[in-house]
């Protein structure tokens, strides 16, 4: 809504916000304020995008910064960019947030007492950092993240230059196993990079890549890539996941092979022997893994991993007959004592599979200082001896992320003076003495390497809200401030100027308007079986503790290691696994649950040698019975959303924290060792709801969200969608012949205006949609959707316009006298049948919401939209009453007035009105986004081209299983997408509501190896 | 003339009559040349103007600024859109930036009180707070590029703003084809506006 | 018929003097006599609930419906029940006055003032909920057809556009019945009352004089009335049964749906007369004109009309079972064995076995048991709209959005002050109008003079005993 902006822009500008009554005028005036320089790339009302780079984890996505007036407003993929080509992962789209967000630290701020700070001003900070770093002098530690490579090497030359005694980079999900492995099995120092493009058979050891593997968003990519049935026969890549839980990658798999956890490295080379027996692996590499091999027979490694030898077997003659296989290694969740042995493990069956080289690149040259969690460690050990002086804490949150074993709060009150560059309040920040606020990504300047041949830049989009300061820069003058000899050895300028001269090689004005230099990746030399590759030690992993259950620390896909949790869009949106949203859960089995007479929400103890933990369970089919899961991310003490504040509990935390229960244990080569204790569960007679925003994941044979077998699709079947995939009457709901004739088939193209050149729709590719929701942020970002909280989740209240659906296969008629109910034991190991279906208005030919509507509030418009007029609407709510997809929301409070704290109103989408108290709202195939390209269109006398407008939520997605377009053009990719004979159906089509919008079914592959 | 009786016959002379000499006063009033644009030394008419501008009586609210509309678009000609730029290409209308009115101040007016006004924000980096006149109701999405180009006149909704010192909302209302009067700016008088030109009544395109 | 004599004629045609007021009107009159201590204590709880629930209103209306308890997907709830629960009291009323009076029963003429004063009680508390339910209820003139500058329309499509008219419809004309009906006791009351009463009453009794023309244009006036009124007994809560029934909620979307609630309203309406005028009858000794016999003929009525319901409740789940749709057939399993069970089943022993008893003539004509049975009547009526509103959206197409829906107290206040307002309007009515149409109860007497052996012998009263 263009007033609230406004207001909220005066805000910005410092200028009086307040409406003066003005003579001869009885009602308030607004005021006008103009540019005083208006910037001449800038005209108010037309938005302009910078390209920048995605800081919230390591893949370094590219970005294209959507800014109206000056604020960024919305982040959207760079198409240009290698990494993640136009797309963006749900924590990439909730990022805008941190910019506006209420914790910001306003500028640089000195303790005064426990949790008490007063602000001072830069001078002051710098003077007093100074005097401490001459004080601590080589006792001066610099602790942060991967700062990108020129301000990480000026930090080290600061260091240097200030004598101070050295920086360690802390990245709790860093890969630091995988990289040990790949030395010892290629002897390279480089990581190990997968691609899933060409592979025809992915083996995923529980690296979890679609939700906190390395690159997500690329992965996802290459998943659909090589798994499209469009381009026919040779593009249906199998996907095995092997792990103890169906996490949501898990979910998109053909089979999942339920292994221990920790069994995935003698799983591993069991496979690689049978792949060998089968006739796999060069004579190299089977002549150096002979004797590795002839250890791990399918037989004897059976026992020890609860796989059959059957099983594993079959993936032995799979892995033979694919032309390229690629076998992941397991994600922080797995990676146990023996993390490094099970990584090579993994990487041997590349091997054997012949895939090194091709979907598996070893670089054999490192880049650049990498996290060291040993390095780490040996910190925390000098902090707690008191050798640590002065603390200097860049990006991220140890204080959260470490585990609390580890006693890194303990230690940091040891050390003397602390100092956070944190420009969001969290854990540690609220530790230090000093806090020297640094700019958030969108403010600041930056490079990152996102990959081989990709070096990112990062640029401000907007200036500092705050009064921030570029953490380099502040570094910088601190050394100056240390007096002339000092400063004789740094460099002059700012930070700013540092990074046009690293960039100097390269086109700088290019560099900032492109987002980087992409080049393609340097074809990487190949690397052959180091001498040490067939004597790796693989075993049981060591855990802690005599409890029944292995305790799986599961990083969150939305949390990530608990960065995300300050972000309320990650918190709103439902976890796609179990569709909880805003607290913690434990996953047990139902054998468990049973066991322990636990229904779903009752409050259990987990109790490890490190600690007890209490949180709800979650009882579901897709966990093995030994193991206990509960995902990290929660449990924060600091922050507006992080903590429980947002709840009215200021100081208490939100969920808990998985990590105040991990040992501090690390792998051979003292990587971080997530998985390391066994647990016991104890039940505590206590009960806390669960916030299930889906309250049920068994869709009863109801036609939502279908599949159809390979072979059907290959058969053309037509109506193998149509009646709802594989339907046999053994769900008993009518499908069939009679179910059949209720589908009339109609022309969604027709039901718009004649005299309409447009009938706008969507086609949604269910075999493509992984359920990454980085559709429902963006959609919640770009339509100013309002954010409800813990407890009107609770009260199944969500505003969400998109919502994916979790569906495990067709359902029964079991069930619903309760609600919610957890996922059904249906999930459960071997072929795996989850469908997500993303759910969104469907903009109905025949709507039932539209007719039912007394003041015409809701409308079937001549380009075939079912709009929504806000500010017609009375609120009677029978739209919804009417609606049998429950799309619609109802605002039941004033979410325009609570919903946007502090300056969080300045990224609201202008063009979009922010709905009050009293009125529905509901997905709007993002009218204004087609409204700009109208104008645009209208303005050169044209229609509006295909591809030249398409929704929030297609934009976003990764493997683009979303496409909105136009109906009445024949070319349409919308047109071409929804013409899959075989696939195509349309929600509840027996309502004949005529929808918009085209499912394509799933397509279930079925058990890998067994394929004709 | 034949069977028309006197009267009549008078009564039409005296109409030929009129019609002559109208037709005569019309020739001469084209005949005068046009007003020639006032050069802008001539600042007692400038004097006047923001006067006017600031004239308590004069309707609609008091502006920081003594500016008149009449002087810039009325009296020297200037084009709406020379400083109100980019309302022919984006939907928000802009409001010139104090730079863009220094560029010609820096030049000439500055014996004027309201130039001054004008500079004093200029020093200051400040902005102008003018006071809106013309709003529209809320929840109302308004492109002005499509109907700046679609030909409209921009005085057709602003009123004649070149022959206003002070601004104010002209009163207008429409009643046609509805009972109850729509003023300017509110929906009724958009849509009468929409139906006229035979252009989109569709809710969405204003609403959403 | 032999013409009446001349005696009874004039009783007809002249007020009595008051020297020698006839029996029926001291009695009748003697209940707007002075309030006793009990009736004003009624009188203030009833108005402290009518503040009460207002508050909770206003407080509603301010913070937003979140107050309430609705959840998504349950957008209905407690206002639309109680909004059908007193359109559906509303209709005793005009069934008694006008189709009783086109069917000459003249049993009616002791309940029919009642029956109709609480007509427009009920739909004046019916008319307030669809407006407190809504988002915006400051926007409710929406929902009007009236021009505007907007060049907005309403949508006729729309069944609760089809509710603004038949309510308002039905208000209109119960409210005419029932004042035309007054008039000749109002006149009665005017010779018979001072002060301010007595001003009120020369104004509202228009001038009657009780003059053969006046009696004449009178009767004929009520018959037309009647003839208007009837097929508004049948449309309104046919229409509001189409709110339900157009839509496409399983559960909702049944075309038994219109006799279905007519049924109900009808039933729900003699229940509701009989659980006012029992106690209205203890209290005010109005035995003699009021009449078990009465009461026993309304019970009757009851019991078709439970049959009816009865028969409805099982009709609905066989076309579930019947019409083969998953999503209908689960619906209606879940309404019964699902978590709104207790609802369900209170609905159908209330509405469908409970009357049953009225088979037995002792039961029909014992008053405490007509009374409970009332009672349980109104209660189960009640639930019948819980259940089909909120179990039928609570399970809906879509699973994944199933939901749960428990009243919040701002509902029930606001529930419990719809009983108050009822009340209190009927309280204040009692002291203001006779509660008993004098003129038709007349009619009786002299109908009895003249032809013994009439209805009133029916159940044993000579003619001696009534007077």
């Amino acid at each position: 809504m263009a007033e609230i902006d406004r207001r909220e822009f005066l805000k910005l500008v410092g200028a009086s916000a307040g409406a003066a009554a003005a003579a001869g005028c009885s009602e308030p005036v607004e005021k006008l304020i103009p540019y005083v320089v208006q910037p001449e790339e800038i005209t108010p009302g037309l938005p302009v995008y910078y390209a920048s780079t995605c800081r919230e984890c390591p893949a370094g996505c590219g970005l294209l910064v959507k800014t109206r007036e000056g604020r960024p407003i919305k982040l959207e993929g760079n198409p240009e960019h290698p990494v993640n080509r136009g797309a963006l992962c749900a924590r990439g789209q909730a990022a805008i947030g941190r910019t506006y967000h209420p914790d910001r630290h306003p500028g640089p701020l000195r303790r005064t007492g426990e949790g008490s700070f007063e602000a001072i001003g830069w001078d002051e900070a710098i003077a007093l950092l100074a005097e401490q770093v001459k004080q601590a002098g080589s006792g001066t530690w610099f602790l942060s993240g991967d700062p990108g490579p020129t301000a990480s090497r000026w930090i080290d030359r600061w260091l240097a230059a200030v004598g101070a005694g050295g920086r360690v980079v802390h990245e709790p999900f860093a890969p630091e196993a995988l990289r040990q492995a790949a030395s010892e099995v290629f002897g390279a120092a480089g990581e190990p990079r997968f691609d899933l493009t060409d592979a025809d058979l992915v083996i995923d050891f529980g690296s979890d890549f679609l939700e906190t593997g390395p690159s997500p968003v690329a992965h996802a990519r290459q998943f659909a890539a090589s798994r499209d049935v469009a381009e026919g026969e040779g593009r249906k890549a199998r996907f095995v996941y092997v792990g103890p839980r169906l996490s949501m990658t898990a979910s998109n798999a053909d089979e999942w092979v339920a292994g221990k956890p920790g069994a995935a490295g003698a799983l591993a080379l069991a496979v690689a022997r049978a792949a060998v027996d089968a006739g796999a692996g060069s004579a190299a590499v089977r002549e150096a893994l002979a004797g590795l091999l002839g250890n791990f027979a399918p037989e004897r490694v059976a026992a020890q991993t609860g796989v059959e030898a059957e099983t594993i077997q079959r993936l032995g003659r799979a892995v033979a007959r694919a032309r390229h296989a690629v076998a992941l290694p397991p994600g922080p969740a797995l990676t146990g004592r023996r993390a490094r042995a099970t990584a090579a493990a993994v990487l041997l069956l590349n091997a054997v599979s012949g895939s090194v080289g091709r979907g598996v690149r070893v670089s054999p040259a490192g880049a650049g200082r990498r996290a060291s969690y040993r390095e780490t460690l040996a910190l925390i050990d000098a902090m707690k001896s008191g050798r640590v002086k002065l603390l200097l804490i860049g990006d991220g949150n140890p204080v959260y992320s470490l585990p609390t074993a580890t006693g890194f709060a303990g230690a940091l009150e040891k050390v003397p003076f602390v100092v956070s560059f944190a420009s969001l309040a969290d854990e540690t920040s609220a530790r230090a003495d000093l806090i020297l606020p640094d700019h958030t990504p969108l403010e600041s300047w930056g490079d990152v390497v996102s990959a081989p041949g990709a070096r990112s830049m990062v640029q401000p989009t907007l200036r500092p809200l705050h009064d921030t300061r570029a953490l380099v820069d502040t570094l910088l003058d601190t050394g100056r401030a240390l007096g002339p000899a000092v400063a004789a050895r740094l460099p002059s300028g700012s930070f700013r100027t540092l990074l046009e001269q690293a960039w100097s090689d390269a086109d700088w004005r290019e560099a900032v308007a492109r987002g980087g230099r992409f080049e393609p990746a340097p074809a990487t030399e190949t690397v052959s079986l180091a001498p040490g590759a067939g004597r790796i030690e693989v075993a049981e992993p060591l855990l802690e503790g005599e409890g029944d259950w292995t305790l799986l620390a599961v990083p969150s896909p939305w949390l990530y290691d608990g960065r995300g949790a300050n972000l309320p869009w990650l918190q709103e949106t439902p976890d796609p696994v179990t569709k909880i949203a805003w607290q913690s859960w434990a996953e047990v089995s139902h054998a468990t649950a049973e066991r322990l007479g636990l229904e779903l929400g009752d409050v259990v103890a987990v109790e490890t040698p490190t600690g007890t933990l209490e949180v709800s369970v979650y009882p579901r089919g897709g966990i093995r019975d030994d193991v206990v899961a509960i995902p990290i991310g929660q449990g924060h003490t600091v922050g507006y959303w992080a903590s429980a504040a947002e709840s009215g509990r200021p100081g208490e935390p939100r969920g808990a924290n998985v990590l105040d229960v991990l040992p501090a244990a690390t792998d051979e080569s003292g990587g971080r060792a997530w998985l390391a204790a066994r647990a016991t569960l104890r039940k505590t007679g206590a009960h806390r709801r669960l916030a299930l925003v889906q309250t049920s994941q068994n869709q009863r044979g109801r036609l939502l969200g279908e599949a159809v077998p390979l072979a059907a699709l290959a058969a053309g079947d037509g109506h193998a969608a149509e009646h709802g995939g594989e339907h046999d009457e053994s769900h008993g709901n009518g499908h069939g012949d009679a179910h059949h004739e209720l589908l009339k088939p109609f022309d969604a193209s027709k039901d718009a205006d004649p005299d309409s050149s447009y009938r706008w729709g969507m086609a949604i590719d269910l075999d493509r949609c992984t359920g990454c929701s980085a559709c429902v942020v963006a959609c919640h970002v770009e339509n100013n959707i309002p954010l409800v909280g813990e407890r009107r989740s609770l009260e199944g209240r969500q505003m969400s316009w998109l919502r994916i659906e979790r569906w495990i296969g067709e359902g029964s008629l079991k069930g619903g006298r309760t609600l919610p109910v957890a996922a059904d034991p249906d999930e459960a190991p071997g072929v795996v049948d989850v469908r997500h279906a993303p759910q969104l208005c469907q903009h109905c030919g025949a709507a039932p919401c539209e007719s039912v509507c007394p003041v015409l509030a809701t409308y079937h418009n001549p380009e075939g939209m079912n709009a929504m007029i806000y500010n017609r609407c009375v609120g009677t709510r029978y739209c919804s009453n009417n609606c049998p997809y429950k799309v619609r929301r109802f605002n039941y409070y004033d979410y325009s007035r609570e919903n946007w704290p502090g300056l969080l109103g300045l990224m609201l989408n202008p063009d979009v009105t922010v709905r009050v108290q009293g009125v529905m709202e509901k997905c709007t195939f993002c009218t204004q986004r087609v409204s700009a390209a109208r104008h645009a269109a209208t303005l050169e006398g044209r229609t509006i081209r295909d591809g030249e407008v398409t929704t929030a939520c297609a934009q976003a997605c990764p493997t683009q299983a979303i496409a909105f377009g136009n109906l009445r053009d024949e070319k349409s990719r919308v047109v071409e997408k929804s013409h899959a004979p075989a696939r195509s159906y349309h929600a509840l089509h027996e309502l004949n509501t005529r929808p918009a919008i085209t499912y394509l079914a799933q397509v279930k592959r079925g058990r890998v190896g067994e394929e004709g | 003339m034949v069977g028309l009786d006197r009267g009549s016959r008078r009564a039409f002379r005296r109409a030929l009559f009129l019609l002559g000499g109208g037709a005569l006063v019309v020739a001469l009033l084209l005949a005068l040349p046009e007003p020639r644009p006032v050069a802008a030394q001539s600042s007692d008419v400038a004097r006047q103007a923001q006067a006017q501008a600031w004239d308590e009586d004069a309707p609609g609210p008091k502006q920081p600024i003594p500016f008149s509309h009449a002087l810039h678009a009325g009296t020297y000609q200037i084009e709406c859109l020379y400083c109100h730029t980019g309302t022919d290409r984006s939907p928000m209308a802009g409001v010139p930036s104090v730079e863009s009115c220094m560029g010609c101040h820096s030049q000439f007016g500055a014996d004027l009180e309201g130039v001054q006004i004008l500079q004093q924000y200029w020093q200051e980096k400040k902005p102008i707070p003018w006071l809106q006149i013309h709003r529209l109701p809320e929840h109302v999405q308004f492109p002005h590029h499509r109907h700046v180009n679609a030909g409209l006149e921009c005085q057709t909704c602003h009123g004649p703003v070149q022959e206003m010192h002070k601004l104010y909302l002209t009163p207008d209302t429409k009643w046609w084809p509805w009972l109850t009067p729509a003023r300017k700016l509110e929906m009724g008088w958009c849509i009468s506006c929409h139906r006229e030109n035979e252009v989109t009544q569709d809710c969405f395109a204003c609403h959403y | 018929m032999t013409p009446p004599p001349a005696t009874s004629v004039a009783a007809m045609m002249r007020p009595l003097p008051a020297a020698e007021d006839s029996r029926s009107n001291r009695d009748i009159l003697a209940v707007m006599g002075r309030p006793t201590l009990g009736y004003v204590a009624l009188l203030l709880l009833v108005v402290s609930a009518v503040a009460w629930a207002l508050g909770t209103f206003v407080y509603q209306t301010y913070v937003g419906l979140g107050v309430a308890g609705y959840s998504h997907p349950i957008f209905w709830g407690v206002y639309i029940v109680t909004f059908v629960f007193w359109v559906g009291i509303a209709h005793a009323g005009t069934l008694i006055s006008a189709i009783l009076y086109l069917f000459r029963a003249k049993w009616r003429n002791a309940i029919n003032r009642s029956a109709e004063a609480m007509t427009v009680f009920a739909v004046a508390t019916a008319g307030l909920f669809p407006l407190i339910h809504l988002g915006r209820v400051f926007k409710f003139y929406w929902l009007l057809p009236y021009p505007n500058q907007r060049a907005l329309w309403v949508n006729f499509k729309s069944p609760l556009l089809w509710d603004v008219f038949a309510v308002s419809t039905y208000a209109t004309i119960s409210t005419v019945f029932l004042y035309v009906g007054l008039i000749p006791d109002i006149a009665i009351a005017r010779d018979r009352s001072t002060g301010w009463r007595k001003a009120l009453y020369s104004v509202l009794a228009l001038g009657w004089q009780g003059t053969s023309p006046q009696w004449k244009a009178h009767n004929r006036t009520v018959l037309h009335l009647s003839g208007l009124a009837t097929p508004l007994v049948l449309s309104v809560h046919s229409v509001v049964s189409w709110d339900f029934a157009a839509s496409i909620v399983p559960g909702w979307h049944a075309t038994i749906f219109a006799p279905y609630f007519v049924a109900g309203a009808i039933f729900s309406g003699f229940a509701m007369v009989l659980t006012v005028m029992i106690p209205v009858r203890r209290i005010y000794g109005l035995e003699r004109y009021i009449t078990d016999y009465h009461f026993e003929n309304m019970t009757r009525f009851i019991l078709l009309t439970s049959l009816i319901v009865g028969y409805a409740y099982g009709v609905e789940y066989f076309i579930a079972w019947y019409s083969g749709v998953e999503a209908e057939r689960t619906s209606f399993w879940l309404r019964a064995f699902g978590p709104y069970w207790l609802s369900a089943w209170i609905m159908i022993t209330c509405n469908a076995f409970v009357p049953q008893v009225f088979w037995f003539k002792r039961l029909r004509t014992h008053i405490p048991t007509i009374f409970v049975v009332s009672v349980l009547i109104n209660v189960g009526m009640w639930f019948e709209r819980y259940v089909i509103i909120v179990t039928s959206l609570s399970r809906e197409y879509n699973p994944a959005v199933w939901g749960q829906y428990t009243p919040s107290w701002v509902e029930l206040s606001i529930l419990a002050g719809s009983f108050a307002w009822f009340s209190m309007f009927f309280l204040i009515f009692l002291k203001i109008f006779p509660v008993i149409a004098i003129n038709e109860v007349k009619e009786l007497e002299i109908h009895e003079k003249e032809h013994p052996g009439g209805e009133y012998w029916e159940h044993g009263h000579t003619y001696e005993e009534v007077h």
